[in-house]
């Protein structure tokens, strides 16, 4: 027990300095920026060196970079992100939280969606002895895996949307309707899970063929158990281990694929607030979206790996256990 | 078009993420050169993408001086194809398959030009960490633990938004985000051979580790790097024609990203304008892609199906 608490330490404090290393090198592309921020704040109204100054103390900017690397971090550390360029001068934490569940409503779905799938078609990939089968589902995941995804979504679009009419192209909902109607994230789940999918049915496939190779396999077949029980009982859940890793991970990535898919289908949530962000240079809601998708990203990484950590039974016998050193008798040696 | 390992070999007993030294081919199994390329060349899908993506390179960069003015408006607007307008017209009037052919040529320069660059560091970093850890060895894997943190694409899109977005930027962003995918396999190839014999009998002679490193460790790290590399092209292109979409990149010069931007507005009045340069963009990574995969079946022969 006492190993397990200082593999999650250990765990927390890397990820903490990992943190602190993405906010400096956003606290410096934000320094190494051009533009002055003064300026852009006062137009192109003239106006007196006094109130130039004043304006410039008023948010901290003739502190040294040194002084202001450190305020940005404690604000950050204590949630705050700053505020939005916007209209309304909302808070940057307010504005992505209000976008955060869409985002979570289309990806959480793609995430299943691909993990279980992915999960199918790699082991039948693996397992099948036809060849066909394996050289056709293997041939589709490298297709899948080439598709620029915002351009599927865009098919989709032209063909269900525009030609089929069967599923609305733009949007979360019928317009001036809250909350998130269903036929509208249809489109939007499929082209986030689709490359997500394939990458994992490779991950699945390799790993199955790795598990079905081993001796273990081999000793649970002669002592006369059936292919099927071989292969579900003991193939499978060694197949799967890596699995744990590569679909915690990838929920990470699926939350950054974000910006694109939401940008296809018009979808509110934070990846469309990035990339809009970025076009009206809000720079502190571009860098507030980083942040909160990096905490996002550690926090499921870390669950991943403590879940890895549980999962596996090699590492979890090194948890509970102290590991036992076969001793060698020093009669037997001599 | 996730940033991160092509192929993750869980044989390790640790955590894939954590288990760099895991070296993807099989040490004392490869083949002599003549017979890797005749494993490489000997399926027919292989020769296919060959071809295909030759066709898409020499099209791009010679296609230029064939097919017009990619600028000129004086044609009809939204002209779907027919044979004088082989890709139809854009809703200014210019000829789509001479701004199509234009723009392969930014993808492709985007593409191989990260590649080359990740291959040189990767190479580099990951030969000198490899052959020496230590301080270094510890650096590049938590380098490659940040990248792992912040996505290449976010990256580079909060980069290009800050910094601004010609091709040089966005090839120097693309470069640095994904030279440690490549690293991690240099390196754990460079541990490996730095535990052969003739690096023994090189350093028992008295050769600098340099020296080691530049004519022994690199020359037999480069084939694993090779495949590495080839899944850097695609996804550089993949990531390149994202930021493109979003509106990041030069807009005087549009690549098949830029392109599919202004396509988006027009998905119900021209369809072509979506279609073909999206199409060649998945043509060119899935070439790239399968010619990879083939690479690494040619020079891991016992890579495949067990049993």
């Amino acid at each position: 027990m006492r190993a397990f608490v200082v593999y999650v330490l250990k765990l927390l404090l890397s990820s903490f300095i990992l943190f602190i290393a993405v906010l400096t090198v956003l606290f410096f592309l934000l320094e190494l920026a051009p533009g002055d921020p003064v300026q852009t704040l006062v137009g192109d109204a003239p106006i007196s060196p006094e109130f130039r100054a004043q304006i410039t103390a008023a948010y901290g900017l003739d502190l040294p970079a040194w002084q202001r690397y450190f305020i940005y971090i404690g604000n950050v550390l204590t949630g705050n992100l700053g505020y939005s360029f916007g209209t309304n001068n909302e808070p940057v934490l307010d504005l992505i939280l209000s976008r955060a569940g869409n985002t979570v409503a289309i990806a959480l779905p793609a995430f299943l969606v691909s993990t279980v799938g992915g999960i199918i078609l790699g082991a039948v990939a693996a397992k099948t002895r036809r060849k066909w089968l394996d050289g056709g589902i293997s041939g589709i995941t490298v297709g899948l895996f080439s598709i620029p995804n915002f351009w599927l979504g865009m098919l989709l679009i032209m063909l269900f949307s525009l030609t089929l009419g069967w599923f609305p192209s733009q949007g979360k909902s019928p317009y001036g309707e809250p909350g998130i109607a269903w036929q509208y994230a249809v489109l939007p789940v499929i082209t986030m899970a689709t490359s997500e999918l394939a990458y994992k049915a490779r991950i699945m496939r390799s790993s199955m063929i790795e598990s079905l190779g081993q001796d273990f396999i081999d000793t649970a077949r002669s002592k006369g158990l059936s292919s099927q029980y071989v292969l579900w009982r003991h193939a499978l859940p060694n197949a799967l281990l890596p699995m744990v890793t590569v679909a915690g991970y990838s929920l990470g990535f699926l939350f950054a694929g974000s910006a694109l898919v939401e940008s296809v289908f018009g979808w509110p949530g934070m990846g469309l607030l990035f990339v809009d962000a970025i076009h009206a240079q809000n720079n502190m809601v571009v860098l507030g979206v980083v942040i909160v998708l990096t905490v996002t990203i550690i926090v499921v990484n870390i669950l991943t790996d403590i879940v890895y950590g549980l999962v596996d039974p090699r590492l979890r016998v090194r948890f509970t256990r102290k590991p036992t050193v076969a001793a060698v008798p020093k009669e037997a040696k001599a | 078009m996730t940033a991160r390992d092509a192929i993750v070999v869980p044989t390790s007993e640790e955590p894939p993420e954590l288990a760099l030294t895991t070296p993807i081919s099989n040490p004392g199994q490869r083949r002599s050169r003549a017979s890797t390329t005749r494993a490489f060349l000997g399926k027919p899908a292989t020769i296919v993408f060959l071809i295909v993506l030759a066709a898409i390179v020499t099209v791009s960069f010679i296609g230029p001086y064939l097919v017009g003015n990619p600028v000129t408006t004086s044609h009809p607007i939204l002209h779907a194809p027919d044979l004088e307008f082989l890709m139809g017209t854009d809703a200014l009037g210019r000829d789509y398959l001479a701004r199509v052919v234009n723009g392969g040529r930014i993808s492709l320069f985007v593409g191989f030009s990260v590649a080359f660059l990740c291959m040189t560091i990767g190479l580099v970093i990951g030969g000198l960490a490899g052959y020496y850890g230590g301080f270094l060895d510890a650096g590049l894997v938590k380098v490659a633990e940040f990248f792992q943190v912040l996505p290449g694409l976010v990256l580079a899109l909060v980069a290009a938004a800050l910094l601004g977005s010609n091709v040089w930027i966005i090839v120097a962003i693309l470069a640095l985000t994904m030279w440690p995918a490549v690293a991690r396999i240099a390196r754990a190839e460079a541990m490996r051979i730095a535990q052969l014999g003739y690096v023994e009998s090189a350093k028992a002679a008295g050769f600098r580790g340099l020296r080691i490193i530049w004519s022994d460790v690199i020359p037999n790290a480069l084939p694993p790097v090779l495949v590495a590399t080839s899944m850097t092209v695609g996804r550089a292109i993949l990531i390149e024609s994202g930021l493109a979409y979003l509106g990041i990149g030069d807009a005087n010069n549009p690549s098949w990203g830029a392109l599919l931007n202004t396509a988006q507005g027009f998905m119900q009045t021209g369809w072509w304008l979506a279609v073909f340069p999206g199409a060649l963009i998945f043509l060119t990574v899935l070439a790239v892609n399968i010619l990879g995969d083939s690479l690494n079946d040619a020079l891991n022969p016992t890579v495949g199906r067990v049993k």
